[in-house]
């Protein structure tokens, strides 16, 4: 027997499926034919089925049907929990792009009134940076810098309901590394399913892609961490030891994201022996 | 296929995704579009109105709009969700193309929907690139043409373009004759047209 969307094939005919698209799609889920036996269809054969009687009504059926499954699809898919941080995350990194972008030529501009103003002899937070700055006269360069700061507290407001919505997605990936980064390591990865299956070595090297392929391609150093690397316990690692603490922890948040994808609860026992051990290596105590 | 002083278009006369219009038709990009960059470079291809298409990693349907101009019935397949939004939007536009909302590497998951066709178009980025087209054979007539985008880096990037397309021609063979190759610079980098039918 062959089975097609619009209906069912035996020698002796033709059963035609429910016109109801949702039944249709339903019957559809389930069909998964054998390719090996499958005899690809003939419009025609809806005809001979009852189920159209012109090529553009087939045309017309077919197409309903095909957008009812891709809309219902889409729209689980852009509901899931995971989907929205990604969006989230994508954001937040935009707006520390735009914060950089309009600070520079900011700076460059208060310069003209303050020629003695630098920023990097000082050291000082974005927002420290804007309080001196205001102090100008130009109203046109205040009010510039105010819209910056505006950005600036959207951006922590984001960056903590980033924190918050990745500890109810990635309660164990969150209690290795914070919620920041790894909300990051999910954006990159694309969405927990692929984040949960990916090796270990993949996800330590996650945010690092452009050196990974001038290592595979010219043979340039490999590098040892991406995102991973914002994570204080790298960052504040010996160099030495980097490089090795950045693998057991890539290895222990792969698994972190497996508990992640299949529980969606806190694992302690797991959690705990993971810090230890990455605490060991690190040195950190 | 129709060219206006040298610049290929495809027949509408409305703008679908932002094109330029000329003289009532569409002007396809080869910059853009993979296929046009082929129909640049090889100019006996050509798409007939009676023709059937598979199409296989729709994206946004943008190349998928302009076939859609030339042939009766276009089966779009595409994976990802958030293509698969804007090729709706342009599906909405072009009666003929049947969006279906599917893993290419699976074809028994969309097999009842598809009719046999005359053309199966491939492009997608996959390691597995052989392997679709390998396993959606089984839609193709039997005197039906293969048209297989060959994104080289995504196969194996630490390979040499060339070495990536003798190893695919090698696998294709099975299933396939291959009767050209065409590498689409300069229009897109590490990309090679392979053209065949079934065996």
């Amino acid at each position: 027997m062959q089975r097609y969307w619009f209906g069912d094939f035996d020698g002796a005919g033709c059963q035609k499926a429910p016109t109801d698209v949702k039944k249709l799609a339903e019957r559809l889920s389930i069909l998964h034919p054998d390719l090996e036996t499958f005899v690809p269809l003939q419009w025609e054969q809806a005809i001979q089925c009852g189920f159209v009687t012109t090529r553009s009504e087939y045309i017309e059926k077919i197409r309903s049907l095909c957008f009812f499954i891709a809309q219902s699809t889409i729209s689980s898919f852009l509901q899931r929990k995971d989907e929205e941080l990604v969006r989230m995350v994508r954001v937040l990194d935009e707006m520390d792009e735009v914060i950089n972008h309009l600070l520079e030529p900011l700076i460059d501009w208060y310069n003209i009134y303050n020629p003695s103003f630098s920023r990097k002899m000082s050291r000082q937070s974005d927002r420290d940076c804007i309080t001196k700055m205001r102090k100008t006269d130009n109203t046109s360069l205040y009010s510039c810098l105010d819209g910056v700061e505006n950005i600036i507290s959207l951006r922590s407001v984001l960056a903590s309901d980033v924190n918050r919505q990745a500890t109810v997605v990635l309660p164990n990936c969150c209690a290795l590394v914070g919620g920041i980064v790894a909300a990051r390591l999910l954006a990159r990865a694309g969405g927990l399913e692929r984040l949960a299956k990916m090796p270990s070595a993949r996800i330590q090297v996650l945010g690092a892609e452009n050196a990974l392929f001038s290592h595979l391609q010219v043979g340039s150093p490999s590098p040892k961490h991406g995102i991973i690397f914002q994570h204080q316990r790298i960052h504040n690692a010996p160099r030495k030891v980097r490089g090795k603490v950045a693998r057991v922890l890539a290895g222990r948040l792969s698994i972190a994201a497996k508990f992640d994808y299949q529980r969606g609860t806190l694992v302690a026992d797991f959690v705990e022996d993971s810090q230890n051990r990455i605490n060991r290596i690190g040195g950190f105590t | 296929m129709i060219w206006i002083d040298s610049t290929l278009v495809s027949p509408g006369r409305n703008s679908i995704y932002g094109e330029r219009i000329v003289a009532g038709h569409r002007v396809w990009d080869p910059y853009r579009s993979k296929f046009a960059a082929l129909l640049m470079k090889e100019r006996n291809i050509d798409l007939l109105p009676e023709m059937r298409v598979l199409y296989l990693g729709a994206a946004h349907g943008t190349t998928v709009s302009h076939v859609a101009d030339y042939v009766d019935t276009v089966y779009a397949v595409e994976i990802a969700p958030r293509p698969m939004q804007a090729l709706l939007r342009i599906c909405q536009k072009k009666k003929n193309v049947v969006p279906i909302y599917a893993d290419a590497l699976l074809p028994a998951s969309y097999a009842p929907l598809i009719e046999t066709v005359d053309l199966l178009y491939q492009d997608v980025a996959s390691p597995l690139q052989v392997r679709i087209a390998l396993n959606n054979r089984c839609f193709l007539n039997r005197r039906g043409e293969l048209i297989l985008m060959l994104k080289t880096p995504c196969v194996d990037s630490k390979q040499l373009p060339r070495i990536v397309l003798d190893e695919s021609l090698h696998d294709l063979e099975r299933l396939y004759t291959i009767h050209k190759t065409c590498w689409l610079d300069p229009y897109h980098q590490g990309h090679a047209a392979i053209i065949g039918e079934p065996k």
